[in-house]
């Protein structure tokens, strides 16, 4: 008996290690499909958040793999900014969608990133509680708002709207809260007006407890929150492949934007394959109405970047020590009218 | 011995005698109707009592979701439809093995590592002199401030998780382990030290043996940490896992359905997990360091 303990314990444990890490390497890994694990060595990883700021991630990928069976890079989904930015720090994922001020603060510290492309325009609200008597920036006084990160430019946003209101920070209270998190906030009336990418604003309105006090493109036309940005050392060392990508991610904004269909396309296959969400959501966001959020007139411009700065520096992001040309570089696309948006049709991929 | 106070022991040898001895007594008295009924100890009130708990929680969380009207909290009713709706996806079992695969090796590396290190430490007082401080700096930092420094090393591959519980699991041990050594009996030492063992055999042989029911306690404690940890860890962007499960369904609109649906496995698979250490007990070598 004095042996049976020791030895069976050390059978079970090294038979119950055997057996999960088989599982889990047949099951999740995909240890035994010949082909996966070859080609997954050669690509890289681009970061990315299931938010529409960085749509065309997903769909490049999606039109690629339709196109050609493949892609040249590998989308990696993330569920917060904090992880994702540490992802692109370690080298994991060496080309990453970020918040424009967040990848213009990291270049301010030193990081090696500059950002190639933006992600979009517009697609971002500020929302209330349906019952509540906030329908002026000038009611939100003394009220609680809730955004998604210090460096998010829906911060930037409230900035430039107090500004607008002859308001100042003081007159408000400013909460960081991951925007998963913000719909069941409003509802609970824990925060007065939550303020995020889509499709969280969209869901709390299509659930019904939200309403919409403005959309970005009433306040801040042209706005943008996400960018897509890639290390320094890439654009040196394998320039081709940089210029592969932003070529992609241009081709799928000018699709998605091309027509009604390709957006409620999108909506389809982005919910189910990459960001797991009901596609009634992405449809609402996409669609009601259209110009929510756009795909199209993606090129780097200073002025945008300048205006961003400003802000920044004002409350208190941006110390002001890096400039559009450190933390940029336009020369990818420099023409989007050139940009052909893909040719591919959701009705070709059913017929085959 | 100390071990005996734990609240944390579910006590099965001291049962089955309190299970036997009244019987004879009430089913004298109740023979002709049915004896398990009556009897307070039998078989089937071992299980109503549990079952009928669960099932009064059950009725009390719909009720109260039915009652305050909530639009976003789920009913037990929906949570058993998400977890049907994941086993129809082939997810479930997925994400079980995920799981149960980082757990494993985080754990087993806590234990490869904890209990040696423990028991050294235990022993030569000077070396716990000197690391003592530094694993109680370390033992109270919650994984989730580990995050960071987890994806720096690691990246988003399943070294990151499997750190993450690792971390989590191995103060326990290596803590319980300490005090195991600390508190053993001198008679045994002096026993040893009188046949002239050398220094491994005494550990192997004298030390890790009289420490072993105590160091199973911290083991199994361990495990249900480990387990515990199991979402912080999968918040890397892993793709698998019970706790990716809640943070891709708080992505995923208002699922939350499915947060539940994770928040209830990860908590029966715990309860197995507990069962099946506590057979342990069962083992002579464990059960003579509980004897009286």
């Amino acid at each position: 008996m004095t042996m049976s303990l020791r030895r069976s314990l050390l059978i079970i444990a090294v038979g119950w290690l055997a057996l999960i890490t088989l599982l889990h390497a047949a099951i999740n890994l995909h240890a035994f499909h010949p082909k996966s694990a070859a080609i997954e060595q050669k690509k890289f990883r681009i970061g990315f958040l299931p938010v529409t700021c960085h749509l065309t991630c997903p769909v490049t990928d999606f039109i690629n793999k339709q196109l050609t069976g493949d892609n040249i890079f590998e989308p990696v989904r993330f569920n917060g900014w904090p992880e994702l930015k540490e992802a692109y720090l370690s080298g994991y994922t060496p080309a990453t969608f970020i918040l424009a001020p967040m990848a213009m603060a990291l270049r301010e510290q030193g990081v090696p990133i500059k950002i190639v492309y933006l992600g979009h325009r517009d697609g971002s609200a500020v929302m209330v509680h349906k019952d509540s008597h906030i329908y002026r920036m000038e009611d939100l006084r003394g009220k609680r708002i809730a955004v998604p990160n210090r460096f998010s430019n829906q911060r930037l946003l409230v900035f430039r709207a107090l500004k607008q209101a002859g308001m100042t920070i003081d007159d408000i209270e400013l909460v960081e809260m991951p925007p998963p998190d913000m719909p069941a906030a409003l509802y609970a009336k824990a925060v007065d007006a939550i303020s995020s990418g889509e499709p969280f604003m969209g869901q709390t309105e299509l659930d019904g407890y939200g309403r919409v006090l403005w959309l970005t493109k009433d306040v801040w036309p042209n706005f943008i929150s996400c960018v897509l940005a890639v290390h320094e050392e890439m654009i040196k060392t394998k320039r081709d492949t940089v210029q592969r990508l932003v070529d992609g991610i241009a081709k799928s904004g000018k699709w998605i934007d091309k027509s009604m269909a390709h957006r409620m396309e999108t909506a389809q296959f982005v919910s189910k394959f990459y960001y797991n969400q009901n596609p009634r959501l992405l449809t609402f966001v996409l669609t009601k109405p259209p110009d929510r959020v756009k795909y199209t007139n993606l090129t780097l411009r200073k002025p945008d970047f300048e205006e961003i700065e400003q802000l920044g520096r004002e409350s208190g992001i941006l110390n002001g020590s890096a400039h559009f040309e450190d933390y940029t570089d336009a020369s990818f696309v420099t023409d989007e009218s050139a940009v052909q948006p893909y040719a591919w049709e959701p009705n070709e991929q059913r017929a085959h | 011995m100390k071990v005996l106070s734990s609240p944390m022991l579910g006590n099965q040898t001291n049962s089955a005698p309190i299970d036997v001895s009244p019987q004879p007594v009430i089913a004298a008295s109740a023979r002709k109707s049915a004896p398990w009924l009556r009897n307070p100890d039998s078989r089937l009130w071992k299980i109503v009592r549990p079952v009928g708990m669960v099932a009064l929680f059950l009725t009390a969380w719909g009720l109260a979701v039915r009652l305050s009207h909530s639009a976003l909290f789920p009913t037990p009713g929906n949570v058993v439809r998400g977890i049907a709706e994941l086993i129809e996806k082939g997810l479930l079992l997925k994400y079980i093995i995920a799981s149960l695969f980082r757990v494993s090796w985080g754990f087993t590396l806590a234990v490869v590592i904890g209990v040696p290190l423990g028991l050294v430490l235990g022993w030569y007082s000077r070396a716990f002199q000197a690391f003592n401080p530094l694993i109680q700096i370390f033992r109270p930092i919650s994984p989730i401030a580990w995050i960071p420094v987890a994806i720096l090393w690691f990246g988003v591959s399943d070294a990151a998780p499997i750190f993450l519980i690792f971390l989590a699991s191995v103060f326990p041990i290596t803590v319980s382990a300490i005090a195991a050594v600390q508190n053993m009996q001198l008679v045994y030492l002096r026993a040893a030290q009188n046949f002239g063992l050398s220094t491994g055999e005494l550990f192997r042989q004298v030390i890790f043996r009289a420490c072993l029911p105590q160091i199973i306690t911290g083991i199994r404690i361990a495990l249900g940490v480990a387990w515990l940890v199991v979402v912080a860890a999968e918040m890397i962007a892993v793709n698998s896992g019970l706790g990716y499960l809640i943070i891709d369904a708080r992505n995923a609109g208002k699922r939350y359905d499915l947060v539940v649906a994770g928040m209830v496995m990860i908590g029966l698979i715990g309860l197995i997990l507990d069962l099946l250490v506590r057979q342990l007990e069962k083992f002579d070598e464990v059960r003579w360091g509980y004897s009286r």
